[in-house]
């Protein structure tokens, strides 16, 4: 039988695995991957909480998640491509000055 | 039947979660991200949240993973180069999953009509149950969404708008 417990797990596990990637990697790109993995841990365990207590405000704060997501990912992707055109690289050790 | 499930697809959101930290090329992190996102969605699935798991899918994998792979491929920061022997074995996996899922899409086509004959409001999960609450309890939250895509895309355009103009500043330069 698959219990809360058993989602949880999971959801703390993608959540390290997610975690791992944001502080160790200096890739821009895989920076903001990782965050999707981070946000996607939660999400499980929104549902996960919300299949177990019987409510639905779990699953609808996932949509807005999603929501959110979609635009952050939207906002970061295009710092990224003006990060890549004026320096070359996205590599976050590159970024060293403050102001342009 | 649903345990086995479980842990299929959480041994898949593991392994793919693991790729997207893992793997050197950038390619991959976002293509594993993809299956990720799909095995999610098949747990979103497993715990009756329907609506959410098809939103999940087509915002994500859909819109948001492409747009990943789209910035991807514009950066072109290294060639994806794959051996022939690679390509042929990919092509097996391509074609076994390939038949697979035209085997589920044959299931889920019979499930279908019996599906035909049951009382719809015995699911949960639904869009009618979601819809309720969104409506009512979270009004308020639902249309400060759509304040934060706008501000999203005043960000963008200012952001690209901002590139351009200071790119025509170092050409006068």
């Amino acid at each position: 039988m698959i219990t809360l417990g058993n989602y949880l797990a999971l959801s703390g596990v993608i959540f390290s695995i997610g975690l791992i990637g944001v502080m160790t990697s200096r890739n821009v790109l895989k920076v903001l991957l990782s965050l999707e993995l981070l946000l996607a841990a939660s999400n499980l365990s929104f549902v996960a909480f919300s299949k177990f207590n019987g409510d639905y405000a779990g699953q609808l704060i996932v949509f807005f998640v999603i929501l959110v997501a979609a635009a952050e990912v939207a906002i970061g992707l295009a710092i990224v491509v003006l990060m890549y055109r004026r320096l070359s690289t996205i590599q976050a050790d590159e970024l060293k000055e403050l102001k342009w | 039947m649903s345990p086995y499930f479980f842990y299929l697809f959480a041994a898949i959101l593991i392994l793919a979660s693991l790729a997207v930290v893992l793997a050197r090329n950038p390619l991959y992190n976002v293509l594993s991200l993809v299956v990720a996102i799909f095995s999610l969605s098949c747990l979103f699935v497993l715990l009756e949240a329907f609506f959410v798991g098809m939103i999940l899918l087509l915002v994500y994998a859909g819109a948001v993973l492409v747009f990943f792979l789209f910035v991807v491929m514009c950066l072109n920061l290294n060639a994806l180069k794959l051996s022939s022997v690679q390509q042929s074995r990919f092509k097996w996996l391509g074609i076994s999953v390939g038949l697979l899922f035209f085997a589920s899409f044959g299931l889920a086509a019979k499930s279908f009509i019996k599906a035909q004959t049951m009382d719809a409001s015995s699911i949960r999960g639904t869009i009618e149950n979601i819809g309720r609450i969104l409506f009512t309890d979270y009004l308020l939250p639902f249309e400060l969404t759509s304040l934060l895509l706008l501000i999203a895309i005043f960000g963008i355009v200012s952001l690209a708008q901002g590139a351009l103009s200071t790119g025509k500043d170092n050409e006068n330069l």
